[in-house]
């Protein structure tokens, strides 16, 4: 019997699905065959526990996301069938509406002139509110529909003020801030608020705060007083001001102390606030002015009670919302953002909800039972820790729309996305067994370990994913934390020096001391050579997709930095593919130009007039935990120093040990001097490489803060200082690099009287790409920073399925499981394995 | 034996709730897990903490905790690990697998192990028992997680008579799922058929070289029934003891192995609520094990009476 009813639902399946597709009039070469078992075999380390769009807080939960939830708008590859303008097939992608049934139309001068309750400003005249349809076939996996009523129901369980929902600050934090959302959702609260949540933007002027009768400052409503946050960490310096205690002025940061209350905060005052500017003004703290007293403070709010009809969602009609933002959103970003649904399904969610003491608590989500899909699969079996499945969802509107479809770069022909015909994930925590079930043929993929590499880097069933993070050398310059080094009675200074590596040819030397690929090779061979500051994931155009490593100007800096004569290549890029930052013949003469500086200068000494150095250059190498990695990277370090540096002054007169382990303290011994090295790096957003300057020229952030003072180095570029739509008006503008990495990032920097903002919007994207350039460039000028891996990683696909594009795309990657191909059935795949004695060769 | 019992029970019951109240107390006592700086989800966490009244003084909490477990039976919620669900239901449904791989592995351990110890015994100083000695040290000696790897490698992947980890699913009693946990029996079966082979040999070796079993023998009986009759039962004040002991042990799980085979059990659940600050389910298995506990050293002490007539338990003299 249930073979019968298989059947003719699969019969049903297939002759809707040709008969969708025949209604759109592209004919698709090979839809699904419903008939055949394609299973897609994945492990993880851990089984998601909470999957609620609501609820869930580790991205291990959001593992079913991307099968049993669609966002209103989605992401695929530009092909035959959707050809981006401009894009060569199979090169990017295109943002296709899914839960949508359109895109979204700007209703912002209509949404403003007939709801001030969203406080659109008055200015605004677009990118504050759309109006969204909906996609009518869009249902639960038991066929109940989803419309408007569902997406305002669950937007409002989500801001919900009692349920304290944790993803709740996803629609008012971030890119996406939804009208109100966060007034709503903490209605009735009182909490002491930061007055720079981010670090940069002040919700009042400091100068704005008045103060109140018994001396202490309030909130220019008078609301709420301000604090001073003393123990109590802010955004800005990314600590709190107890850290820094002992740099303050004698006495200042014991007045803040003496006013602290038990949770941190010291009210405002003129007293306080004496001694915080006395702090942040000092040559010390890099001259902060005034203002910046914003930057640290916080102040009482409380949040009144609110109706849910003043947040910025409505229905329309069934089939139609509109969304109003508090913080304008277009273009990319706004599909991006859309990419994410905060639908529930109401029936369920409701009979899954439990009061714990004060406290809500919600079960959806988080089994078989509670879960519904409207996605591509659906979930029908979970236990916990141990394994789920999905199935295909047969209600799933794509399965039959037509417009899943692709044409394969291949054959040109045209194929039904989703293949696959079920997923069976499991727990499996050890390498090892993943490895033995991979090449049995029980999983689809392995990530490679450290001890793979050596059989496995050249397969061709191997794919490399680019990572976001460089990593780089970091070198000890603080010279007064090495002379008190040296100055200890434990330190030998006949043996041992520390002062020639603040040397700039000393470290010009050693950055081209290293083939950086080998190096990758030998202690992280998943990783690649790192040249630049900026890895080559960041992508400063969304909404092309181009890379800013790709730019002229990034390939200029490398040019520049490692000293390439472009004249000699046909082309830029040439020139870059010649860097290998390995030039033993340069560094041997910057050795000797060391040496003889380092003897002028009285860091190291030749008694003997051996033309040796009579000290070994000791560089301590921070360590968080001393493991195999390390010893494989400092062992590789004094082996090829030891080779480039033969015949030269420092000829086995260089030398890295460890220091440490210190921990989570490895990069503070870095920043404090009492460390020489470590192999460190930063990433961010990928879609934003301009804010990476922040990281270099941001005392906060810099490991270097201590001996390079970014507001001290000039930088001279010539840039458009147009507005966007008028004529270009290129100039030559000298400011600090710190004041070139706040304009680039959106503030307004005086510079001669006059303003400059180069941020995203306000000027042009060369003139931004420039300035990034030229502060990267700038910066590895300064040879504090040696990069040296690209991080990446490698995994090995089963011989059963292949990726249609296999090009790896920084924003949808290669596909997922709806470009997923399969050479093999699972009955196929069986005989396969069999054939080849069970165990795969790869 | 009543008096005594009921002595024991009463010093366990006091006992258990000093443990309970400094277990809640200490763990209250560490720090919130840290959310990076500038994270929004901060305030929403503040809140919860908040309604959840982590913010009261302890020792209203332990009584708010008390009062919900005696008057409800509600053991509170995770607020971590298994976010909403109830921790007692969570114990529950992943104990089972715990058990049945423990319980498969004792049954198939103590008849071997015994067997093995009785054998070596009797062929004492003979190849036999140097044999069996040796083998018994090197399992004993090497951590079962190694013996796990070597099943793994050689039955799972290069012969492929198991499945490389247990079968997914709560029919712990079919013949699929025992098949799939033969492995998993496997690896823990080695260290303790050693550890009952030694014991065994080491207390049988000294009963067999009484004067009682030379009586015995010398009133006509045979080796062999001297041996069951008289020696071996004189074994069992040593080893009924840890037998309990072990089937005791089987609550508690086996960290890596669990992980290695994915068994769904309880092994690691102890560690990551301490990890995740998870209060709800970290107070539920201490109180779970640490009665556990108490009762096992119970039940061992009062079993010695039994096995054993001539021991009295709380008799002043």
């Amino acid at each position: 019997m249930k073979k019968i009813i298989a059947l003719l639902l699969t019969l049903t399946m297939i002759t809707t699905a040709a008969v969708s597709c025949g209604d759109k009039g592209t004919k698709v070469d090979n839809p699904l065959d419903f008939s055949k078992s394609y299973v897609y075999k994945d492990a993880v380390g851990t089984l998601a526990t909470n999957w609620s769009p609501h609820t869930y807080q580790v991205d291990t939960d959001n593992y079913l996301t991307p099968y049993i939830r669609v966002g209103l708008y989605d992401f695929i590859f530009n092909d035959a069938l959707n050809p981006v303008e401009g894009k060569e097939p199979f090169a990017g992608y295109k943002i296709v509406p899914e839960m949508a049934a359109d895109f979204p139309v700007d209703v912002t001068e209509k949404v403003k002139a007939e709801h001030p309750e969203f406080n659109i400003p008055e200015s605004a005249t677009n990118g504050y509110a759309y109006t969204i349809k909906l996609n009518e076939k869009a249902c639960w996996d038991d066929g109940t529909p989803i419309n408007a009523d569902t997406y305002v129901y669950s937007m409002k369980r989500l801001l919900d003020p009692e349920l304290l929902n944790y993803r709740a600050t996803d629609y008012y934090t971030g890119t996406i801030i939804i009208a109100n959302a966060e007034n709503y959702a903490n209605a009735g609260r009182s909490i002491v608020k930061s007055n720079a949540a981010d670090g940069s933007t002040m919700d009042y002027e400091f100068a704005d705060f008045k103060k109140g009768a018994d001396g202490v400052y309030t909130t220019p409503d008078g609301s709420g007083k301000v604090y001073f946050g003393v123990t109590v960490a802010n955004a800005y310096i990314s600590a709190s001001l107890a850290d820094y205690s002992p740099y303050f002025p004698e006495g200042a940061f014991e007045v803040l102390q003496k006013a602290a209350n038990e949770d941190g905060y010291c009210p405002v005052t003129d007293e306080t606030i004496e001694a915080l500017r006395s702090f942040i003004t000092s040559d010390i703290w890099g001259n902060e002015p005034e203002e910046y007293l914003g930057l640290y403070a916080f102040y009482d709010i409380t949040y009144p009670e609110m109706d849910f009809s003043n947040v910025g969602i409505m229905k329309n009609s069934d089939y139609e919302i509109t969304l109003v933002f508090g913080k304008s959103l277009a273009g990319f970003n706004l599909y991006y953002a859309l990419t994410s649904n905060w639908i529930v399904k109401e029936d369920l969610y409701e009979a899954n909800l439990k009061k714990d003491g004060d406290a809500w608590f919600s079960t959806y989500n988080t089994s078989v039972e509670t879960t519904s899909s409207y996605g591509p699969y659906k979930l029908v079996s979970y236990q916990k820790d141990k394994s789920l499945r999905l199935e295909r969802n047969e209600n799933w509107y794509g399965y039959s729309d037509g417009k899943h479809i692709y044409t394969d770069p291949v054959d040109g022909e045209i194929y039904a996305m989703y293949q696959t015909s079920a997923i069976d994930c499991q727990v499996v925590d050890e390498a090892s067994t993943r490895k033995m079930m991979f090449l049995s043929g029980q999983l689809m993929g392995y990530g490679l370990q450290p001890d793979d590499y050596a059989s496995y880097r050249n397969s061709e069933y191997v794919h490399a994913t680019p990572g976001t993070t460089v990593f780089f050398f970091i070198f000890n310059g603080y010279m007064d934390a090495i002379k008190n080094r040296e100055a200890n009675k434990d330190f030998d200074q006949t043996k041992y020096d520390l002062e020639t590596m603040t040397l700039n040819s000393f470290r010009r030397a050693v950055a081209v001391t290293y083939d950086k690929e080998l190096f990758a090779t030998t202690v992280s061979p998943s990783r690649s050579g790192g040249y630049g500051l900026i890895g080559t994931s960041y992508i400063y155009d969304p909404d092309t997709g181009a890379r800013y490593r790709d730019t002229e100007q990034a390939k200029q800096v490398l040019c520049d930095f490692y000293s390439v004569d472009t004249s000699k290549f046909a082309t830029l890029d040439d020139a870059v593919d010649s860097i290998t930052g390995y030039d033993p013949v340069t560094a041997k003469e910057y050795y000797k130009q060391a040496f003889d500086e380092a003897i002028a200068a009285g860091y190291i000494t030749d008694n003997d007039g051996d033309g040796k150095s009579d000290q070994i250059v000791r560089i301590e190498y921070s360590l968080g935990e001393d493991d195999d990695f390390m010893t494989t990277t400092i062992n590789y370090l004094n082996e090829k120093m030891n080779d480039v540096t033969a015949g030269t002054p420092f000829e086995d007169r260089v030398q890295f040990v460890k220091a440490g382990p210190y921990g989570n303290d490895w990069s503070t011994h870095l920043k404090a001097g009492t460390a020489d090295t470590s192999l460190a790096g930063w990433n961010g957003s990928t879609l934003d490489p301009f804010s990476l300057t922040d990281l270099y020229t941001n005392p906060s952030y810099q490991y270097d803060a201590n001996w390079f003072n970014a507001s001290a180095q000039t930088l001279e570029l010539e840039v458009n200082v147009a507005p966007i739509g008028e004529a270009a008006d290129m100039q030559k503008i000298k400011m600090n690099l710190s004041q070139w990495s706040q304009a680039l990032n959106g503030a307004t920097v005086t510079v001669g009287g006059k303003d400059y903002n180069f941020g995203d919007g306000m000027t042009d994207v060369d003139t931004r790409l420039t300035i990034l350039a030229g502060v990267e460039g700038a910066i590895l000028n300064t040879y504090d920073y040696i990069p040296v891996l690209q991080d990446g990683s490698m995994a090995l696909l089963s011989q059963q399925v292949y990726y249609v594009i296999d090009e790896y795309n920084p924003i949808i990657g290669r596909g997922g499981i709806a470009y997923l191909k399969y050479n093999y059935d699972e009955t196929e795949w069986a005989e396969y394995v069999a054939a080849n004695g069970g165990e795969l060769k790869y | 034996m009543v008096k005594y019992a009921a002595q024991r029970i009463l010093l366990m019951l006091m006992t258990l709730l000093i443990i309970t109240a400094m277990c809640f107390v200490l763990v209250r006592m560490l720090p919130p897990v840290e959310l990076p700086l500038n994270d929004p989800h901060t305030q929403v966490i503040e809140a919860r903490r908040e309604a959840q009244g982590y913010n009261k003084p302890y020792i209203v909490q332990f009584g708010i905790f008390l009062k919900n477990v005696f008057t409800k039976w509600d053991w509170g919620v995770s607020d971590k690990l298994y976010l909403g669900q109830d921790v007692a239901d969570i114990f529950m449904q992943k104990l089972p697998a715990t058990m049945v791989v423990n319980l498969y592995s004792i049954i198939l351990s103590i008849p071997i192990g015994i067997a093995l110890g009785i054998f070596a015994a009797l062929k004492k100083n003979t190849w036999i028992d140097h044999t069996i000695s040796t083998l018994t040290m090197l399992c004993i000696s090497v951590p079962s997680f190694v013996y796990a790897f070597l099943i793994q490698y050689f039955l799972s992947f290069k012969l492929g008579w198991f499945p490389f980890l247990m079968k997914a699913g709560t029919d712990y009693f079919s013949w699929s799922m025992f098949y799939s946990m033969v492995p998993v029996i496997l690896s823990l079966s080695f260290g303790v058929i050693a550890g009952f082979t030694r014991t065994t040999r080491a207390e049988l070796t000294e009963v067999l070289t009484s004067e009682f079993m030379l009586l015995a023998r010398t009133k006509g009986l045979t080796r062999a029934q001297a041996t069951v009759r008289h020696a071996l039962k004189n074994c069992m004040v040593v080893i009924l003891p840890s037998i309990f002991g072990e089937f005791i042990g089987i609550l508690g799980g086996a960290l890596i192995i669990e992980k290695i085979f994915a068994v769904p059990g309880v092994g690691n659940l102890y560690i990551n609520s301490i990890n995740a600050r998870d209060y709800p389910m970290f107070m539920m298995l201490t109180v779970f094990y640490t009665t556990i506990s108490l009762a096992a050293s119970i039940v061992v002490d009062i079993s010695y009476g039994f096995i054993d007539p001539r021991i009295r338990m709380g008799s002043k003299k």
